[in-house]
């Protein structure tokens, strides 16, 4: 929990209602961070961003790990271009940090790329299987946790086992 | 308690599951036919492949298990096809 963590900006398009729960006036002006959880005080949701060569394939897990997810966390899927990542990252920063998963080689240097350039620790590339580890990061970002705790979620699904 | 018939514990009422499970602190597991998983861990409910009509048991410990327990069978009720 002591990684840098930018403030919560509210009402920038977050698709759900959980923009209704931090700013019940409409969004429009700009609110303190607000802990929305009884439990523990996370402020915004991680936003996940999955990079594929495949535009295809990234948009379909998108698809599946929100359908699991839900409606609160922002998940991005996007090709392998730097600008393509890039674009994503900022689209899913919705002030609580970023986790990005990759699938293959191109995608993972995309990623790479973009994330030393930014050189911050609010957007992190996972070490982590595309597929299982998009579907339990976006179940752990739609359940407030904070990143570290979304990108252990993405690396602990190397451990799934399948027979 | 059990699944309703036509809904398996995948995808979207699995993450619903998990969600409701992830709002309380007592330890849950979830068990069906051989297999359990932790009830906050979505790639293990997930891999109980539970299809509509198992029944599901549930065991939880912890300050609000009571409430937890509570909260995920109406879960499972409110599963619709």
């Amino acid at each position: 929990m002591d990684h840098p963590r930018p403030s919560w900006h509210p009402g920038v398009g977050h698709p759900s209602s959980l923009r209704n729960l931090l700013s019940p006036s409409g969004g429009a002006a700009p609110q303190r961070r607000t802990a929305y959880t009884a439990s523990e005080a996370v402020q915004g949701v991680v936003g996940i961003v999955l990079v594929s060569e495949s535009p295809r394939l990234a948009r379909g897990l998108a698809h599946l790990a929100g359908q699991v997810a839900g409606p609160d966390v922002r998940i991005e899927p996007t090709g392998a271009t730097g600008e393509q990542v890039a674009g994503a990252i900022a689209r899913a920063d919705a002030g609580a940090g970023v986790l990005v998963l990759a699938d293959l080689d191109v995608a993972i240097h995309a990623a790479r790329a973009v994330l030393d350039r930014r050189g911050d620790g609010a957007v992190r590339l996972a070490d982590a299987p595309l597929v299982e580890g998009a579907v339990a990061a976006a179940v752990t970002a739609a359940i407030g946790q904070p990143l570290d705790d979304v990108a252990r979620a993405a690396e602990e699904a190397r451990d799934a086992r399948k027979r | 308690m059990r699944l309703p018939d036509g809904v398996a514990l995948h995808a979207r009422p699995a993450g619903l599951f998990v969600r409701t499970a992830a709002g309380f602190r007592s330890r849950i597991t979830v068990a069906a036919g051989e297999k359990r998983a932790d009830a906050k861990s979505i790639l293990g409910v997930l891999a109980l492949g539970a299809a509509g009509g198992t029944t599901l048991q549930l065991m939880a410990e912890g300050d609000d298990a009571e409430a937890a327990l509570a909260a995920l069978s109406a879960c499972v009720a409110a599963f619709v096809e």
